[in-house]
């Protein structure tokens, strides 16, 4: 399955992709509006950009009671008509990557095949292959980074 | 009247005393005039922060603004401006920073704020979007810059909240303490962090949850990605990308214009310890960009080992990189990173720090300055234990550093010697390149509006020792020969109009101007794709010339003329004994008498004519002409 990886260690936290992916899908500028979230630590200079990275298991998709998730091949996908907004998914995502924007979820879709973050991430902190599934959190990865580059809090 | 997109239109008032708010609109005239950012700011400071005001009275008026194209995909536009009076040399106070904070403000849908009056308690300024909540700070008061801004996210529950905060020694009343976006973006010259802190006022927090619309999104999504392309392509990309500023250290020591040990010399001996290249190779661990950059040139660095294991921090550039190595004859690379991150904690401006213990140090080598005058500390050349002492004392306005806080010429005043030794300009400390050696940056220094600083100029092309150039574009071939003096009036000119229009539209002036990737043609076409405004090169390049000239009015009113734009005495009196820029000195009068030419104004008072502001639509500052 091809899927959007992210090197942490590359990430320079520009939050380009938010810009890019509100762009791509709204043509208007938008963290909001943006599938990706940037998370960041400033105190370590450590930053995370955060999207859903198409787990085999959805937990977001199970619990969603509109049955507004579903995968068409094999690309996780929201119904905006069905969608109630409850937000159910929101909690769910082990990653924290589903977020409501205008009352509807708001997930990554790839852009169909091309995801526009990752060709226009400045240091390729992003690539989309062929891939196992995500291991690690942003929390985690923050934690690994700070303990691999020696760093007090 | 047509949408104008790309600005929010709006300015946000909010006065502390009252504890209210109103948004105003900014109208097209003034968006043509003034463009944003710096340009806007100058604007409301002229209007509103007359003479009378006292910088450090409720009056003053601390003004946030940022430009048209922030909050876009547009490659480095991230930056925002503060005005204000400044209290560290008592004329038009402004600095600029990256990060994350200005595209907040438009998100939230504000090209302006302003924070006016003073609060009757310590608090910080919470903006979601169009409101406003005014919340008790005195569990921070005290605190650091980093604790202040972990604190306010912590509170308000909100990571992507972005904040402008002001350290301790900024609370104390120290006179150039800086404003630090995202930890470590400083805004840290003229002692804007002073004046929030006289506000009672620790920090502006700012979310947004709005959007921002541009009037022709395929090709303001063309421009983006040429610009994108042209970054990548270009000769500087891997040097910044490595090395951010940071690279300019070696180049200055070659070039014979680093200054060392106060000024005293333009090579440093030790260089090479303390660079740029040894920083990348030894302590960076990663890069980190201010939003939408495409050349993310800060970097992370971690000190893994030895004594100071565990130090780590964003940063530095090349101005804190000199200040606390060359320019007092440290050699060592990590206790410099030290100094730095603790002038961060504590909201200090390392340049003016730099200036003040620079100076301090050589009176104190030449015999004019005791151990007793100090407190017992010991101000020789590289003494680290004493700056880092000094630094604290200095954000606590204690012992020797009471003496030092308000800036290199006040500690003159009070010692009643050393005058001649202070590195300044109107009161503002010198910046980190010899005007022996670039004698366009000297021209710089001394006219530009804010005291002695290279950011309102810049003439980085007279670096390029290319007479071909300076006859091209200025029609004098010395004017872009680094060690002539002919031809500079024109340059600076040139160069402070452009700035003026990067500053006010607020990309990145280090890849804009420096990398010249957006010169007076581009500027005019993003400005047009990103709001619908159609301005012609020639009147961006007039928005750029009325910002100065304002500016400089700023000024005039109080009571800046041709006595005031000069350089320390060393520059255009004693030739650097070596290196690659010995043997000259500065003429400033040369060069002044070509640039109030070239400006238009009166060569023997240094005021702009009341032809040449009519001119540029600055009538109504006629009447300010003493």
């Amino acid at each position: 399955m091809r899927r959007i990886t992210v090197e942490a260690e590359r990430c320079a936290g520009c939050r380009q992709c938010e810009m890019v992916c509100s762009f791509h899908h709204t043509k208007m500028f938008s963290p909001e509006a943006s599938r990706v979230t940037v998370i960041k630590d400033d105190r370590l200079g450590l930053d995370y950009p955060l999207m859903c990275r198409q787990c085999n298991d959805c937990p977001p998709m199970e619990a969603c009671t509109a049955q507004a998730i579903t995968r068409e091949e094999g690309v996780v996908k929201v119904d905006r008509q069905a969608c109630i907004g409850c937000g159910l998914c929101v909690d769910d995502c082990r990653l924290g990557a589903v977020k409501l924007h205008d009352g509807r979820a708001l997930i990554c879709d790839l852009c169909g095949g091309d995801p526009r973050c990752v060709a226009r991430c400045p240091t390729g902190a992003l690539s989309y292959a062929e891939s196992p599934e995500f291991t690690e959190t942003p929390w985690e990865a923050f934690d690994r980074l700070k303990e691999e580059w020696g760093m007090r809090d | 009247m047509t949408r104008v997109y790309g600005y929010k239109g709006n300015l946000l008032r909010i006065d502390l005393t009252e504890q209210t708010y109103e948004a105003e609109r900014i109208t097209e005239a003034e968006m043509r005039g003034y463009l944003g950012g710096r340009g806007l700011n100058a604007k409301r400071l002229y209007d509103e922060v007359g003479a009378d005001v006292a910088p450090l009275s409720p009056e003053n008026k601390l003004i946030f603004g940022t430009g048209p194209l922030v909050g876009t995909m547009f490659p480095t536009a991230s930056r925002f401006n503060v005005s204000a009076k400044s209290p560290h040399t008592g004329i038009l106070g402004d600095s600029n920073a990256g990060g994350h904070f200005a595209p907040e403000m438009k998100f939230a849908g504000h090209d302006q704020i302003i924070l006016e009056g003073r609060s009757p308690s310590h608090i910080y300024v919470y903006v979601k979007d169009d409101q406003v909540e005014f919340r008790d700070a005195s569990a921070i008061k005290g605190s650091t810059v980093f604790e202040a801004d972990g604190f306010i996210k912590g509170e308000l529950g909100d990571r992507r909240v972005q904040t402008v905060v002001c350290g301790p020694a900024a609370v104390k009343g120290v006179r150039y303490a800086g404003l630090f976006a995202n930890q470590v973006r400083a805004a840290s010259r003229t002692g804007m962090g002073t004046v929030m802190a006289s506000k009672n006022v620790k920090a502006l927090a700012v979310r947004g949850t709005g959007h921002v619309e541009v009037a022709e999104p395929d090709g303001f999504e063309r421009m983006a990605l040429e610009l994108e392309e042209e970054i990548r392509a270009h000769e500087q990309y891997p040097g910044r990308m490595s090395m951010g500023t940071t690279r300019i250290l070696m180049m200055a020591n070659e070039a014979g214009f680093l200054p060392t040990r106060n000024y005293t010399s333009g090579i440093y001996e030790d260089a090479h310890m303390v660079s740029g290249e040894r920083l990348a190779e030894e302590y960076n661990v990663k890069n980190r960009g201010c939003f939408a950059c495409t050349i993310p040139c800060s970097r992370v660095y971690s000190v893994r080992e030895g004594p100071n294991k565990g130090l780590h921090g964003e940063g530095p550039e090349y101005e804190a990189l000199g200040s606390f190595t060359c320019r007092i004859g440290n050699n060592d690379l990590e206790l410099a990173l030290k100094a730095i991150d603790l002038c961060n904690q504590l909201g200090l401006d390392v340049l003016t720090v730099a200036g003040c213990v620079g100076w301090a140090m050589e009176l104190y080598e030449a015999g004019e300055l005791t151990a007793e005058e100090t407190g017992g500390l010991e101000l020789t050349w590289g003494n680290m234990e004493a700056l880092q002492e000094l630094i604290r004392l200095i954000a606590d306005r204690e012992g020797f550093g009471e003496v030092l806080a308000d800036g290199s010429v006040e500690a003159a005043k009070r010692l009643g010697r050393g005058m001649d030794r202070t590195i300044q300009v109107k009161g503002m400390d010198l910046i980190m390149a010899d005007p022996r050696g670039l004698k366009g940056f000297g021209l710089g220094y001394a006219v530009a509006s804010r005291g002695g600083d290279h950011l309102r100029s810049e003439p980085f092309l007279e670096l390029s020792d290319d007479p071909e150039i300076g006859r091209r574009m200025f029609g004098v071939p010395e004017s872009t020969l680094r060690l002539a003096d002919r031809g500079k009036g024109r340059l600076v000119s040139y160069f402070e109009d452009w700035n003026a229009v990067i500053d006010s539209l607020e990309p990145c002036k280090n890849i804009m101007q420096n990398m010249m990737l957006l010169p007076f043609e581009r500027a005019a076409e993003a400005l047009e794709l990103a709001t619908g405004l159609k301005a012609t090169p020639q009147e961006m390049r007039e928005a750029g010339e009325r910002i100065v000239t304002l500016e400089r009015m700023y000024g005039v009113r109080e009571g800046v003329s041709r006595a005031d734009d000069r350089l320390p005495s060393r520059f255009m009196e004693s030739p650097l004994r070596e290196g690659a820029s010995c043997g000259t000195v500065v003429d400033l009068d040369l060069m002044l008498d070509e640039y109030y030419a070239e400006r238009g104004w009166d060569p023997a008072t240094g005021h702009p004519t009341p032809e040449t502001l009519r001119w540029l639509g600055l009538g109504f500052a006629v009447k300010d002409l003493p």
